[in-house]
């Protein structure tokens, strides 16, 4: 019987446990450090091109200077079309000519080929509003960005 | 010849008209909660189907349920993997509708479905060779070496079928980036929208372009 009640417990406990990290990474759809580089800050300023409405992650492209200063095509990773239309970034505020600005991380290749590539952070619109745009759980670094990051 | 019925079945099936139309797979795609709705029930059935066929495969082993004889456990725990495995297909069948090019051109994808089939001819070796005389060995404790060779592949092809599904969204290996010619020809990138670029090829006009810039 006791050695019963302790099994119980151990499960439950890590039943619990397993529950918890979940919660954590639900949005998680893969880890931020397997394609991106959390000491390559990028600040992206220009015109949206395309936007890609598409699960999991939305992909923003735009023309703007990287890091060299060269302008290029950058396409910039998103939450789901979900997390992003509940952040109040839907196809009518995020369109083809926005000018926006982008905060994110670059891909750790840093390649550029065919196109550039960031995991994004928060964009923000021509009216100066601030919008947190990338997914939460996914151990990208704690920057500010993520209203639903823990101190 | 495959891959002009994947482009039809992604941008053309169920398209209306108008500068908004969408096909059906680009609405699945899009959608706000369809596509997610598939993707979690496809990972949690998973643990269903692996864990029930896992149990199976242990008993034959000789590992679990000793005691019990092997017509039991699969007869009690069988078709809960068969109904695991029917929601797997049926919503694996609709996430790869969702972009069925992508999978095409994904290494790991092309990796699962060979996987895949090994696991169904070991499924079929099994019934119809290995059962064939279950009856002399369906109470021992350690079933014969017929049957424990059907249940370490099993065990073996489906961990490879799951590993493979996992590694699909790591983008290491796209088309289109710098990858081994190998992969460029595995996942038949010439025919991609993004096209091949060899690695190999990069690397030799690469030394000149990094010596330039200061990255």
């Amino acid at each position: 019987m006791n050695s019963r009640l302790t099994l119980s417990t151990i499960l439950g406990a890590g039943i619990l446990a397993a529950a918890a990290i979940g919660v954590g990474s639900a949005a998680a759809h893969h880890a931020f450090s397997a394609e991106f580089d959390g000491k390559s800050p990028v600040l992206l300023r220009g015109k949206v091109t395309k936007v890609e409405w598409i699960n999991p992650h939305a992909w923003v492209h735009l023309n703007a200077a990287g890091p060299d200063g060269k302008v290029e095509e950058w396409m910039v990773e998103g939450g789901t079309p979900n997390t992003l239309l509940r952040a109040g970034v839907d196809k009518n505020t995020l369109k083809v000519g926005t000018e926006i600005i982008v905060r994110g991380y670059q891909s750790k290749d840093k390649a550029c080929t065919p196109v550039c590539k960031a995991n994004g952070r928060d964009v923000t619109f021509p009216d100066g509003r601030k919008v947190f745009m990338g997914s939460s759980g996914t151990g990208a670094p704690k920057d500010g960005s993520d209203p639903g990051d823990k101190q | 010849m495959i891959r002009e019925a994947l482009v039809w079945l992604q941008t053309s099936l169920g398209k209306g008209t108008g500068d908004t139309a969408q096909s059906w797979s680009e609405a699945l795609l899009g959608s706000l909660n369809f596509w997610g709705l598939l993707e979690g029930t496809h990972l949690i059935t998973l643990v269903l189907f692996a864990g029930t066929i896992f149990v199976v495969d242990l008993r034959l082993l000789g590992l679990t349920f000793r005691k019990t004889p092997v017509s039991v456990v699969s007869d009690k725990i069988l078709p809960l993997t068969v109904a695991g495995f029917v929601i797997l297909i049926a919503t694996g069948l609709a996430l790869f509708f969702a972009k069925p090019l992508v999978y095409y051109h994904n290494i790991w994808f092309r990796a699962k479905l060979v996987f895949l089939v090994l696991a169904m001819l070991n499924i079929v070796i099994f019934h119809t060779r290995v059962q064939n005389n279950q009856a002399a060995w369906d109470t021992l404790e350690l079933p014969p070496r017929g049957a424990r060779i059907a249940a370490m592949l099993s065990l073996l092809s489906w961990l490879l079928v799951i590993a493979m599904g996992r590694f699909i969204p790591y983008n290491w290996f796209d088309c289109g980036k710098p990858i081994p010619h190998i992969v460029n020809v595995m996942q038949d990138c010439k025919t991609s929208e993004q096209g091949a670029v060899d690695k190999e090829d990069m690397a030799k006009l690469g030394v000149a372009k990094q010596g330039g810039q200061a990255r």
